[in-house]
Order: structure tokens, then sequence, then C-alpha cells
């Protein structure tokens, strides 16, 4: 059996099998990448002043960042070009040279992904924010992993309804042993290995339990016997053999005291508090919410003064904002408007406008950083050999403490950090996947086209034609994209 | 396709049944596998059912299950939890994992390619893709009931922010049915994205010499535009779903709001997000999912009457116009699910205006069925029956739903009964008796034998009758305001009867005098309240009753259905030739069953596809792929181009 | 269709110049914020810079389709495709968007603090 105009197009529509196809294919994308662009705008134009976070610039958030936006930019149009190359060396019957070109495709491919994972890796690993509880936010570099609640742990209540407890993927260094009373005797588990299996073993048989007695209750009932439904436990608790370090996830947890962890899963994790405090090495702070005017009063102040030898310096900010705006009416004198809208505008003090309480900038070795303040990496180096629990160890690696009760929401820079980060990874990534996809079906065609080719090049040809098509679909998103996300 | 070097010996069993590429054995794995999920799916409403009747009682016989130990309460009732999860999944089941299977995948897949005299799919090995994506997305929603957290609880539109909160107190959120729901739904959606792209490239580039555009058969329009409601329109629920799998996975806060409260705390999320942005891409999908379910319906019902009545179908041109307007239109209507959300008046209007808009060409639709009737010498077979009960049911459905395009009626209506009551008068009587149509009347092509039609009959009359039995009285619960959600049936209506005196119930109270039963009769029973107040859902509560029993019984009179396959297919009445219908469209000329490849020569429209009774001819059917004496079909393989100009 | 050596030479030549605009505008779009040179309006990125950056990714988008995706010169079919799409995705982007428009709650607002325009003079 054979398939008409596989390879040949049919007359009435111009059109073989895999062309009309891929078009199809493409509606359906552009409906989806469609549906995407019109959730940003939706989200973005449904920001409600005052209450949601306002939305970043492009350029705000990336600062430097944007050349690698460019970089993969100028890559991706390389490859598109790449790509039509590619294609008419096979209409003029030459291997080698198409094989030349789709190999700098994926090549292409290989570097844009590359590329992002980079960008990825500073958003999730080296930019962080925190949101105070009155909305203002400092963001910087996590300090010591501090980002969790560090809690020495030695008893742990479980129910045997759910799911293996959360606590399990957060234990900091060897894995416990547990002691739990089975009846009469003590029963210890090995490790990690040891909690499941008994987790999971008298889970089924507390089910079992529950059932045996709900039959029982019922059938009591049915004869219309007084009955009384059999309590069956479905809390265990575990002791720890030796009192072992949690590293908690806040989301994780809903509420702690010192004494106790309460998961998110109903688990109450009992021990000692050892540090609810988080560090951070700040880079800027971000005033947007709090109420113009009332900038000052604002609590991010208080924790320089505490724990922080420098500080933001507020006026000079404004005065530089001011400075870029003079650039622009080369002298004339500013509407008082745009004065204004230069002060609202103002929200964030970068690394470079901090100076030490004495009033002097920041010291000569933050210096380096200056000029990139989203580049963390030499303070990264530095907290390396900071002490594991020591929150009042500031001084030299500019560190400030917050106390979890002053915070209101925190997290990387990472898809939970805000509706621009949600939608930025969110569409980055799917991008992502299409690359990913699409350099797939390429070097399929590069590794294994050459039977077909001396088969039917024509057929090949019409492949790569349609591959091609994805390859420039996957292009324009990205036009699309590289503005809306990195610049605007 | 190297399909040479197979036609001399039989592949294997595992190549020629279960990993098929052929068009004809993934139309009957979609078949079986659709049939199985509208089972289940039934299955789970059975026990809503008894939630609703019998709220104080244990349900029978399903207490002692293992599965079900851990979710009914101590005593064997049904809990709000268990009603939840079954109400989402009875709805998610049967509109994703059996009604479109069923229409769009069987009997797409089956038939489509035989009325145009393709040899098979466009892209054959895509098509078994896209079964394979279907089954795993099956799978992933059924195994996500046995989770410790069961499956998704939140209705069959997953709504947010409550699907981004519910069941946040497992360790794991993968493993919860929300999430499980969302992943299935990504197979879902990607298998039926497949299927699409094959199908149209299947119907433009695949018709056989002849079939020109106005020779396809009705059923092929209907799938053809099908196919486009497919494509266009489920990619942003793919964005919903993918972008609610965030929500849930990766903490982001794309439908939840800022300063959102959660069982009385903070939820702790960035905020800023849109529950409404969730409906639109929801609904965005959800409207044309509508007419995905029903079109395929129409098509089957539209094939059956002019082959039944030996009559041409009345008016096929205008009906091909108004499928493709339908279409069109269904993309622009989904607000209308949607104005209890504080929509604007401005765009309100233009909601309710389309809405309005796109009854006109499904009454076209069913008005030029119904005229193809009018005259004819019509055979009752089963499949007629069916088709036949298929038009006032269909059309009951379309015209209850005319108040819900209103808003101001729809604030009444919205979420009660009455819409219920509408959607499955549409989907349950209408959609489901089309597809019985279709399986009745395409049996004998694949089969050779015809269905029993004593069991037929068994099969037809009590599932109208109960049918309406299920769906009649929800209308009349749904006036008088009964809560679509409630999962003991309205019981709670009772006990705040005497708080809240909700109105005179009208229609409930001519409905209730009609059974007998005055105020008195009623007091006597306890059903008014001390101070004599009386809502009118008390006058209308034991209709859940007769809902429910109607529901019962009408599982009991599937099984003559389902012996009838079987048994059919071993000691069915054997048909006398290939076309044991006399119909007229190309299907009918391959030899029973098709073989891998379809055709034995090379097929050929000769003809319109409804050339029934025609003036002049032997027989009361000419069929397309006959010829005349002195008919030529032009020489060349390809249509003239002026033959393409219309079509989507 | 590219099929004898002149047009394929025709087609090469063509590619080259799209994808050199391509490069052009990239550069325009990241000045646009960032260097004085394209800085439309006030310093950073202002709506200005909106319009021009989002006209620009339209130029670029325009090229890739017409030139790179043969979209110059189609079939009609394909043609058909992609005007339902189009219309289907702006109809929910624009739609979505507007849904929340209230005329009457604005002309009201406006009363309310304004009062009725024939009272207050």
């Amino acid at each position: 059996m054979e398939i008409p105009y596989e390879v040949t197009a049919r007359r009435d529509t111009g059109l073989y099998n895999a062309k009309v196809g891929i078009w199809l294919f493409l509606a359906s994308e552009v409906m989806l990448f469609g549906g995407l662009f019109s959730a940003y705008v939706f989200l973005r134009v449904g920001v409600n002043d005052g209450v949601d976070t306002p939305w970043p610039m492009g350029l705000d958030v990336h600062g430097s960042g944007i050349w690698l936006g460019f970089l993969n930019t100028i890559i991706l149009i390389l490859s598109s070009v790449f790509v039509v190359f590619a294609w008419l060396a096979l209409k003029e019957r030459n291997w080698n040279v198409f094989r030349n070109w789709m190999s700098a495709v994926i090549a292409c491919a290989a570097i844009f992904m590359c590329v992002k994972a980079f960008e990825y890796n500073k958003k999730l690993n080296h930019h962080y924010g925190i949101k105070l509880t009155d909305d203002s936010v400092v963001e910087g570099e996590i300090a010591n992993g501090t980002d969790k609640i560090s809690f020495e742990a030695s008893k742990v209540t479980l129910s045997l309804q759910s799911d293996l407890p959360a606590f399990v993927g957060h234990v900091d260094g060897a894995f416990p042993d547990f002691t739990v009373m089975e009846g009469e005797e003590t029963v210890t588990l090995q490790g990690e290995k040891g909690l499941r299996k008994w987790f999971y073993k008298k889970r089924a048989r507390v089910s079992q339990d529950l059932a045996a007695a709900r039959k029982e209750f019922r059938a009591a009932k049915k004869k219309g016997e007084a009955a009384q439904l059999k309590i069956v436990s479905t809390k265990a608790e575990l002791t720890a053999v030796k009192p072992f370090k949690l590293l908690a996830k806040d989301r994780k947890v809903t509420n702690y005291d010192e004494k106790k962890l309460n998961y998110i899963d109903n688990v109450v994790v009992e021990g000692k508090l050892i540090n609810d405090y988080v560090e951070l090495i700040p880079h800027q702070i971000d005033l947007q919410m709090i109420p113009i005017g009332r900038q000052k009063e604002s609590m991010v102040w208080s924790f320089f003064e505490k724990y922080h030898q420098v500080r933001p310096n507020w006026e000079k900010a404004q005065e530089k904002s001011l400075e870029k705006i003079r650039g622009h009416f080369k002298g004339e004198p500013i509407p008082g408007k745009v004065v204004q809208s230069a002060y609202i505008n103002l929200h964030t003090i970068p690394h470079e406008d901090f100076e030490d309480t004495a009033g002097n900038h920041a010291k000569s070795e933050e210096k380096k950083s200056e000029d990139d303040p989203h580049k963390g990496d030499h303070a990264e180096e530095k907290h390396g050999h900071g002490d594991a629990d020591g929150h009042d160890d500031h001084g030299e690696h500019h560190t400030i403490s917050v106390p979890r009760s002053d915070i209101r929401f925190m997290g990387n820079h990472g898809p939970r950090y805000g509706n621009y980060y949600a939608i930025y990874f969110t569409m980055t990534a799917l991008h992502g996947l299409h690359v990913i996809g699409g350099a797939l079906v390429l070097l399929h065609f590069v590794m294994f086209g050459k039977k077909l080719y001396l088969k039917n090049p024509e057929h090949l040809a019409n492949r790569v034609e349609v591959g091609g098509l994805f390859w420039h679909f996957v292009d324009l998103v990205w036009i699309f994209l590289f503005p809306i996300m990195y610049l605007l | 396709m190297s399909a040479d070097a197979h036609e001399h010996h039989d592949p294997p069993f595992w190549k020629k049944y279960i990993f098929s590429t052929d068009h004809k054995v993934i139309g009957l794995q979609y078949g079986f596998v659709a049939l199985t999920f509208l089972a289940i799916g039934f299955f789970l409403m059975m026990v809503m059912r008894w939630s609703i009747a019998f709220p104080d009682r244990a349900v029978p016989m399903l207490s002692d299950f293992p599965w079900f130990q851990a979710w009914l309460d101590d005593e064997g009732k049904v809990t709000g939890e268990l009603y939840n999860m079954f109400g989402a999944m009875h709805g998610t089941i049967m509109v994703f994992l059996g009604v479109v299977p069923l229409a769009f995948g069987a009997f797409g897949n089956y038939v489509t390619p035989l009325q145009i005299g393709a040899p098979d799919m466009a892209f054959p090995r895509l098509n078994m893709a896209s079964f394979w994506s279907f089954l795993i997305g099956g799978i992933v929603m059924l195994a996500s009931f046995f989770l410790p957290s069961g499956a998704a609880k939140v209705g069959w539109t997953n709504y947010s922010p409550l699907a981004t909160t519910t069941d946040l107190h497992f360790g794991d959120l993968f493993w919860t049915g929300q999430t499980l729901w969302l992943v299935g739904m990504v197979f879902l959606i990607s298998s039926s994205l497949l299927g699409a792209v094959n199908f149209i490239t299947t119907i433009i580039n695949l018709r056989c010499r002849g079939m020109t555009w106005m020779r396809m058969p009705f059923f092929v329009w209907a799938m053809l535009v099908t196919g486009f409601l497919l494509l266009l329109a489920f990619p942003p629920l793919e964005v919903a779903a993918i972008m609610q799998l965030m929500d849930r996975m990766a903490g982001t806060s794309f439908f939840v709001p800022t300063g959102l409260n959660v069982n009385g705390a903070e939820f702790i999320a960035a905020g800023g997000g849109s529950p409404l942005l969730y409906q639109h891409l929801f609904w965005f999908l959800g409207h044309p999912e509508v007419y995905v379910l029903v079109l395929p319906a129409i098509a089957i019902v539209g094939e059956i009457i002019p082959c039944n009545t030996r009559k041409p179908l009345w008016g096929y041109k205008t009906m091909v116009y108004a499928v493709m307007v339908l279409g069109f239109l269904s993309f622009i209507v989904w607000a209308h699910h949607m104005y209890m959300t504080g929509m604007g008046p401005a765009i309100s209007t233009f909601f309710q205006t389309t809405t309005v808009l796109i009854s006109v060409p499904s009454v076209i639709l069913i008005t030029s069925i119904l005229i193809s009737m009018w005259g004819g010498s019509i055979r009752f077979t089963i499949p007629m029956l069916f088709a036949t009960a298929f038009i006032p049911m269909f059309g009951f459905g379309g015209l209850t739903g005319l108040p819900l395009a209103f808003s101001l009626p729809d604030l009444h209506l919205h979420d009660t009964y009455y819409v219920i009551g509408h959607f499955h008068y549409v989907v349950a009587p209408g959609t489901i008796f089309g597809l019985f149509a279709g399986i009745y009347h395409w049996y004998p092509k694949h089969t050779g034998r015809q269905m029993n039609t004593m069991l037929g009959h068994l099969h037809f009359w009590p599932s109208l009758l109960f049918m309406n039995g299920i769906f009649l009285p929800m209308m009349l619960q749904g006036m008088a305001g009964f809560h679509r959600r409630a999962f003991d049936g309205g019981k709670a209506y009772e006990e705040i009867s005497a708080q809240i005196f909700m109105g005179d119930g009208v229609i409930a109270r001519a409905f209730q005098s009609l059974l007998g039963r005055t105020d008195e009769v009623l007091a006597t029973m306890g059903r008014v309240t001390a101070e004599g107040a009386a809502d009118h859902s008390i006058y209308l509560i034991d209709l859940n009753i007769v809902t429910s029993t109607s529901a019962w019984l009408l599982a009991v009179f599937q099984a003559p259905f389902i012996i009838n396959i079987f048994w059919s297919a071993f000691s069915g009445k054997k048909i006398k030739n290939d076309n044991p219908w006399d119909a007229t469209t190309l299907e009918w000329s391959t030899p029973t069953p098709p073989p891998h490849g379809n055709f034995i020569e090379e097929p050929v429209a000769y003809r319109d596809p409804y050339e029934y009774s025609v003036p002049g001819a032997d027989t009361d059917f000419t069929p397309q792929f006959e010829p005349d004496a002195g008919d030529e079909v032009e020489e060349t393989p390809n249509l003239t181009p002026e033959e393409t100009v219309e079509g989507e | 269709m590219a099929s004898s050596p002149e047009e394929i030479a025709k087609h090469k030549k063509a590619y080259k110049a799209v994808g050199i605009a391509l490069l052009v505008f990239t550069c325009v779009t990241v000045s646009l914020g960032a260097f004085p040179i394209f800085d439309f309006g006030l310093p950073g990125a202002t709506w200005e810079d909106f319009v021009i950056g989002l006209l620009v990714a339209t130029v670029k988008a325009s090229l890739v389709a017409l030139v790179f995706m043969h979209l110059n010169h189609e079939k009609t079919l394909v043609y058909k495709f992609l005007i339902f799409t189009f219309c289907f995705a702006l109809s929910l982007m624009a739609l979505t968007l507007f849904a929340g428009w209230d005329p009457i709650k604005e002309a009201f607002e406006t009363v309310r603090t304004n009062g009725f325009p024939s009272l207050k003079s």
C-alpha cells in the first residue's frame, strides 16, 4: 500500500501531505503561543496598582544579561539562514553541503541551549529576593544556605494515610535511624530505605485495619446492635536514634516555633530550632510598593542599620535618576511632571549606590563588582568559608540577616518570584523545548537521511523543508519573545 | 512506507492489532477504549446519583470493595469528597476520554478514509502515536484514583485557584490527582492535536479521483470542521494546563490573585495572577469542544437518515456552509459560560449576540435533516431509530440552551441542574444516541454481520425512556434552583428553608399537584417546616429518586447492547453483500471487512454522495462508485483547481 | 519553487539579504532601552519603545514568514488556514483583554465624581 502525495504535490491543492500537515501543526502552534502571549498581555495589563507587585521592565530584570538574549537572537537568526541554505543544497543535490549547513544549525541550537542554561542558572542560583511584611524588597544572593529553616530534629509524628512525608527530602547529611514502637516492641528503621519500607507496609496495614473496623461497624449496625467503631490509630511516632539536621523548605512548612516544625502534610517534627534568619548579601533594594514619600521609613533600613556596615544611599539614587533625564532634556528645564515620574519610577537602589555607615562609598573590594551588580561571583567565593550558623558574622561579607517573622514572601528569581518570572520561565522553557525538538528532528535528517537521499532526494528535500518550516517558526516566536522578555 | 515487504506475509498479532498503523484497527482500538471509559464514567455517575437520591443510606454493594473503604464514610455513605472526585472525573472521562475519542477517534478514523476513497490516513504512524498518547492520558487519569489524594476533585473544568490550592497537604505534589489530571490532559491534548492534523491532511490531500469538495459525504465535512476545532481550540487549554501545572509544581501565581486566603491563612505566593485568565483559556477550548462532541453525531445522523429514508440529504450544500459557519462562530462564543464572573456589559453583549447567532446554523442542520425525512419511505431499522430519536433530543437540548445564552436568565440558572439538564440533553440522548446509531450502522461493514434487531429494540426503547427520565426532572429542579454541586441532592435546602423562603415555585407546585401532592400531603410527609414555609425545592426533591432510578435502569438496559456487540460478531445475521443497507457512499464499495489499503481497485467518485431514488434509475440508490454507461471521469487523477475554491 | 540553478542562486541572495536585515533589526531592538541612539521617549524603556519594539519585531517576523517560510508565494490553502488561525488567536487575545471593560460603570463613576455634565455648568 502506498500513501499518495508523499513526495509529489497534489495538483489541485499544490501541496504534498507533509506540507499540509506542518502548516496545520504550525497553526496549532500559533494558537499555543497565541494563548501564552495573550496570558502575558492579560497578566501585565491586569496588574492592580498598589495591590500587586508592579511588572518589572525586562531591561531592569536582566541588566547586562540582555546581551545573552541578544546573542541568542543572533544565533537563532543565523541558524534560520543556515536551514534554508541546507534545503537549497538538497535541491542542488549536494549532500555534503547540506550536511555542513545542517550541522551548523544543530551547533547553533546547542549554543542557544547552553546560553539559556547559563541564564537560568544565574537566575535560579544567584539571585534571591525577600519581600518584607511592609512590601519592601531586598534582593541579593543568599548566604550559607539560609533560605531553608535549619532545625535539629529528634522526634517525628506522621500520618499513615498520606504520602511519604516531605521532611524525608529535607534531611541534611546522613539519613538518621529511627525507632518506632510496634505494639510492645521497639523496631529500628535503618536509614531512608528502612523508613520507606516500614512506611509503605505500615500504611497498607493501617488501611486494612480501618477497612476491617468499618466493616465490623456496618455489619453490627445492620443487625441493629449498638455498634461502636473501633478506633485505629493512623498516626505514628518516630524517634531518631541520634538528633539529625533538617533544612526545611519554607514552602513545605506551615508554621514553626522553637521546638516544633509543622509540615504542610500534617507531619510534626519536634526538636530544636537552629536558625530562622535568612542571610543575604544585598545587591539592591526595591521600594516600589512603598507609598511615595514614605520610602525612608521602610523596614529595609533597619536591617541595614542593625547588621550591615554599608547601606543604600537613597539620595544618591534619586540624584542619579534625575541625572539621566537631565541628559535627555539637554540643559532645558525639566517639566515638573517628568521629575515626579522619575521619582515614582525610582524604585531600586543598586549595589553601586551603597555606601558604608561612615558615609564613604562601599569597600574597595566591592568595587570590582560595581559595574555589574548582578554578577555575584566573587561574593559567592567569599561566603564559601563563612560560618554555617553565624548570622552575626556579617561584617566582612556584608550580609544582612532578616528574621523570618519579618518576611512575607521570599524566593530565588525562579518562576515563583512573580508573574514576570513565571511567564518568562514558562515561555522560554516551552520555546527551549521546541528548539530541542526541532534540533532532534534536523539531527535525524543529517544522521539517517543519507539512505533516503540516495533513494529519493526530493523526498528528503521535502522533509527538510518541513523541518525547516518548524525551525523558522521557532525563530519567529523568539523574535517576539526577545523584546517582550528582555527589553520592555 | 515500505509496505511491499509486508504484504507477502501476515504481520505478527501485536503488529496487526496492537501497534497497528492501519486506520481501521486504530479506529476500533479507539472505539473499544472509549466505550470502556464511557462505562467507567457512567459507573461514577451512578454512585453520585445514589448519594443524591439517598444521602442518608449506605451505598449498596460497594462499601466492601477495598478502594471504596477509604473513601466512603464509616457508615458506608458517600462523602462529599468522594462525590466531588466522581463529579470531576465523570465530566473529564465522559468528555475527553469517552465521547470525543468515540466520535472523532473511532468513527472518524474508521469511516473518513473509506468515505473519501483513501488507502489510509495521510500519516499512519502519527495516527498510531495519537492513539497511544490518548491511552497514556487515560491511564494516567485512571491511575490517579488510586493515589492517597484520590483523583481530581474540583469539577471537570478544574477552575483555579481552587485547583491550585487543593491537596496541598501532600508531601509530593506531583503525585496528587489534581496534578495528574493536568499531566493526563497534556497527553490527551497532544493526542487530539496529532489526530486533527492527520484528519485534515487526509481529507484535503487524499480524496480519490472524482471526489470533489462538494461530493464529499456530509460526515467528512463534519470531520473536517471538527478537526479544525480541535486543532485551534485545544492549544489554549494546553497553555492553561501548563500554567496550572506551573502553579502547582513550581509555585507560580498565574491564577493566584494577591492576598488569596486558603483555610483562613494567607496563601504564600507572589500573587498578581488572575483566576479569570484560566476560565478564558479553558472555555476558549470548552465551547468549541461542545461542537466537537456534537458535530460527529449530527454527521452520523446525516448519513443514516438519507440511507433509511431512501431520499437525498435535503440541503446538502446549505448544511456544508452551515457547519463551516458553526465552526467559525464556535470560537467566539466562549464567554457565555462566564456571565457570572463579573464580565463587563459590553463584551457580555458581544457574547450574547454571537451565542444567539450560533443557534442559526445549528437549526439549519437539524431542519435539513428533518426535512430529509419528509415524504421518504422510511425503514425503521435500529440505527434509524436512534438517528430519529437524536433529532428531538438534540433539539430539546439546544432549545433549553437559549435562556442560558442571555446573561439575565443565566444569573438565575447558572450552576443549577437546569444547566446540567441542558447540556446532557445535547450530549447524552443527543450525541450518544448518534454514536449508537453509528455503531449499529457501520457494524456490518467490519464484521460482515448485522447486529441483532431484537436486542437492538431492547436497547433503544428503554434507553430513550430512561434518558428522559434522567434529564427531564433536572430541568424542573434546575428552575427551582437546585445547585448542581450539592452532594446530598439538595437535602440542605430542607434545613435552610425555614430561614430562607426562596420563592413560590409555580412550576414545582404544578408538578407536585400532578402527582397528587398538595401542601397538605407534603405537610403530613414532614416536608413543610414548622413555620409552614416551604421553598419550592421541597416539592421537587423527590424527583432525585426518579432521576437516580432512571439512571440505574438506563445502565441495566445497556446490557443488551454489550451482549449484542459480542454476540452478533459471531452469530449475527450474515449480510447479503458488501452493501447491506443499499447505501451510496464509498465505504460500502470495499470488501467486508476492508483489507489493509482498503480498496481493491482504485476508487472513483462518479456522482454526489446521496443519490437515492433517482428518477429513471434501476434501483432506489445510485452509489457514488457506480459508473454510468456514458459516464467518463476526467483522465487526470487530480481535480481541477476550480473545484477546490470552497473549504476552510 | 527553486528548481533551476539560477533560481537557487537568486534564492540564496534573497536569504542572505534577509538574514542581514534581521541582524540589523535585532541591533535596533536591543538599543531601544539600553542605548540613547534608538531610545525613544524618556530614558529607559517607555511606551514609545514598546510601540517601536513591537513594530520592529513584527517586521522581523514578517520577513521570516514571507521569505524563509515562503509565505510570499504559497498555495491559497495555506493562507486560508493561517487567516482563520490569526483571527482566532487575535480574538482570544482581544476578547480576553476587554472582558473586564465596563463602560457603564466608568460612566457611572464619572458622574459620581464629577456630577452630570449639564448640572455642573
